[in-house]
């Protein structure tokens, strides 16, 4: 808002993408690029080189793919999530797999997309997690739920779950889409979304905390 | 031998000398006894020597050599007279026949049979009766035979010996009862003379004295007798044998060429009958172990059953791993970049021309494709075998299926679902049954809401699926037409139930109940893994039959 004359004129989401196989790569580069507000300005066919090429021309959403050789895109997530905070990471999958998506969420990627969905909902899905609204379905709601509460013994307050927070996510358990949730709770969507955003953040932030104390733990193993 | 003295009255041998020599001079000092019964003057000179020798009233061996007979005699008398048990207490209570007195007329004849021959080997057999309801005070046999005797009462044996100088004492009151008894005598003879004799006398409570001795009545079975037949356990039948001849009287107690008392009167300690405990008797223990040995068999064979279906259910589900695997490696990436490549050409046509249209119904059908082999995939995959992840997957395929649609889904689900297993068979059937409940819904119940409800209630899972729209009366649906009919019978051929309830206006409710196997349970029953798949083995329906709504959408 502070910037509107650039946002009406330069408004073209920089998109990076990481994607082994060079058809599919290719694909999808023209795919976004067929779209006037997206532009893909940067492709890499390996985690490593993710990592190596992308911090360099910082974009505003990464698609990461889910199985890459060696480093796998949920790594590379959380290497280039630390590089780059303000980044958007989607994981790309071709099969939905809550379990894999959980992980990936887990490890920082800020969303996820079938590799099939229609170019119109990409687009679509695209401009809702810049606007932090990071899709969440029943399951991984409730994997959250379960994970943080596992947690809440042994890590610090701060990474606990708020009570609205938590509201939020067993009303998503139940099925709720967003909408439905703000009507129930009386909120507006946008605070929905936000809320499920600091969600997001806490379960990055829980898995690099975790990450940590493994390491430290690795390291020190009389501690 | 008999052991009556010359003058009638009791002497005894004492032969303790004698019974330390070799058999050769026993054979030699019993041929001096045969020479006895052909009156020979060297037999009776050595009788006479003997007499003199001793000073005694007794019988001396009859010796061919008297020279050495007197030695004997002599060396004889030094030792038997401690060593001879007739002088023992005991011997002097002899209630039956004093045997202080050494009266022998219970002892029968010498017998054999019809002809004796050296190496031969005769069987004697006699029944004999003791009447009913009389008490045994005593029972008393003795035996001796020429050269060796086995003894059996009732097809057991007591005892044997091969000393023919010695007779054989045997106390039998605790094995004989009323009723009838047999006995039989198994005799050996080494060469020249054979007899067996033996005298039994039974004391009843109430006087009478039952005396068995051998004579004629008996019965010889041997090998040299015409029509004599070997009979098996001879010892043990219980009929006179019929082809036995009697025997035959050899010499009578106390002539013959046995003429002599018996140096010895060997008791044999009582027998008593051993009360054996039943799990000390064969058959107990021939039970016992082959029950033992079945059990270890069963054991074995159960256990190599269960590692066998162990084994298959393991390659099974590396099997079903690998599809997985190969599906959504390679199919799933193949078709996703089919619908890409799509898109791409699609984009770059004009829109609205026919090729367009084309390409994006091409698109369509692949995503369709995609999405059906998802749930291939899910029902295939190993991981998916648990009730978690079967809750997971219904609530997002209801959530997916009814978002298309003006129904509002709700989902009711226990937030901890446990993940006991639910194999493939149940699941699938189960969510093929939850897809026919909600497609009803969809297409008939005009909702707007719908609760998916999972509960497991013990072992039971229920799948509710209610909704608030306008219900029918359940008695006037067509059951042709209805296909919650089917529901009720896919849930019964699962071992579960389905319950509908409805009502004009008032929604319709779908339970499905499904039993969650125990498997403990299943185990204890030995045909157990023939019974792990449930489903009949007719052709089953397609996972994928029923179609997503968006499937069929045209764009």
């Amino acid at each position: 808002m502070t910037k509107p004359p650039k946002d009406n004129v330069t408004k073209t989401l920089k998109i990076a993408l990481v994607e082994d196989q060079p058809k599919a790569r290719d694909n999808w580069c023209r795919l976004i690029n067929s779209f006037p507000d997206l532009r893909c300005i940067c492709t890499c066919k390996s985690g490593e080189e993710a990592l190596r090429v992308i911090p360099e021309v910082p974009p505003d959403v990464i698609l990461m793919d889910i199985f890459l050789p060696r480093m796998s895109g949920i790594e590379c997530t959380a290497q280039l999530k630390a590089l780059l905070p303000q980044t958007q990471i989607i994981i790309l999958t071709a099969m939905d797999d809550e379990e894999l998506i959980f992980m990936a969420l887990e490890a920082g990627a800020d969303g996820y997309l079938l590799k099939r969905t229609k170019p119109a909902d990409l687009r679509a899905a695209l401009l809702e997690v810049l606007e932090g609204g990071a899709p969440m379905s029943s399951e991984i709601a409730r994997r959250v739920i379960t994970s943080f509460r596992s947690k809440a013994k042994t890590r610090d307050e701060s990474l606990h779950l708020s009570t609205r927070e938590e509201q939020i996510l067993l009303l998503l358990t139940k099925g709720c889409s967003n909408k439905m949730i703000a009507d129930r709770l009386e909120l507006s969507v946008v605070t929905v979304c936000h809320h499920l955003k600091h969600v997001f953040e806490k379960m990055h932030v829980s898995s690099r905390t975790e990450a940590a104390i493994r390491y430290l733990n690795l390291h020190n193993p009389t501690d | 031998m008999a052991w009556l003295g010359l003058s009638g009255e009791p002497c005894y041998a004492r032969g303790d000398s004698l019974i330390m020599r070799t058999s050769q001079e026993m054979f030699t000092a019993k041929a001096g006894g045969r020479e006895r019964r052909k009156p020979s003057w060297r037999a009776s000179l050595g009788l006479v020597l003997c007499l003199l020798g001793s000073g005694l009233t007794r019988a001396g061996w009859a010796q061919s050599q008297e020279g050495k007979a007197l030695v004997e005699m002599r060396h004889a008398n030094a030792i038997v007279v401690e060593n001879n048990p007739l002088n023992t207490a005991t011997n002097l209570q002899d209630s039956l026949t004093e045997r202080g007195s050494y009266n022998f007329s219970d002892m029968g004849s010498w017998i054999w049979g019809a002809v004796t021959r050296d190496r031969q080997t005769c069987r004697f057999w006699k029944s004999f009766e003791i009447p009913d309801g009389a008490g045994i005070v005593r029972a008393r046999l003795r035996i001796t035979a020429d050269n060796e005797y086995t003894l059996y009462l009732d097809g057991r044996e007591l005892g044997r010996d091969a000393e023919w100088r010695h007779l054989y004492e045997y106390d039998l009151t605790a094995l004989l009862s009323p009723g009838r008894h047999i006995l039989a005598v198994d005799a050996y003879n080494s060469s020249r003379e054979a007899g067996m004799i033996l005298g039994f006398q039974i004391g009843l409570a109430d006087g009478r004295v039952v005396k068995v001795k051998s004579d004629t009545s008996w019965v010889v079975g041997a090998d040299d007798v015409p029509g004599w037949e070997p009979v098996r356990n001879w010892q043990k039948m219980s009929a006179l044998p019929a082809s036995w001849p009697p025997a035959t009287v050899v010499a009578s107690c106390g002539s013959g060429p046995w003429a002599v008392s018996p140096w010895y009167i060997d008791i044999v300690p009582p027998m008593t009958r051993e009360v054996i405990p039943f799990w000390q008797t064969g058959w107990f223990q021939i039970t016992v172990l082959a029950v033992l040995g079945l059990l270890i068999l069963v054991t074995f064979w159960v256990l190599t059953q269960l590692a066998l279906h162990t084994k298959e259910q393991r390659l099974l589900q590396r099997e079903r791993a690998r599809i997985a695997r190969d599906i959504h490696d390679d199919l799933g990436m193949r078709m996703t970049q089919m619908v890409l490549q799509g898109e791409v050409a699609q984009s770059e046509m004009p829109p609205g021309s026919e090729l367009h249209t084309h390409l994006s119904q091409m698109c369509e059908d692949a995503r369709g494709t995609l999405r059906a082999m998802d749930e291939v995939l899910w029902a295939i995959n190993p991981r998916r075998d648990n009730l978690r992840e079967f809750t997971t997957y219904v609530c997002r395929y209801a959530q997916a299926f009814l978002k298309d649609t003006a129904i509002q889904c709700t989902l009711d689900v226990e937030p901890e679902m446990s993940t006991i297993a639910f194999n493939l068979p149940l699941r699938r059937n189960l969510l093929l049954a939850v897809k026919e409940a909600l497609n009803n819904a969809a297409k008939h119940s005009h909702a707007t809401e719908l609760v998916l409800r999972i509960r497991q209630q013990n072992e039971t899972l229920l799948v509710e699926v209610r909704d608030n729209g306008q219900g029918f009366e359940p008695t006037l649906a067509n059951p042709e037409r209805n296909g919650l009919a089917n529901l009720t019978q896919r849930m019964q051929e699962l071992g579960g139930r389905c319950h509908i309830t409805s009502q004009p206006g008032k929604g319709c409710s779908v339970e499905l109940f499904m039993p969650l196997v125990n498997r403990r349970r299943q185990l204890l029953r030995l045909d157990w893994w023939r019974k792990l798949d449930p489903l009949p083995p007719k052709p089953e329906p397609s996972i994928t039959s029923a179609r997503h709504p968006a499937d069929s959408k045209p764009t």
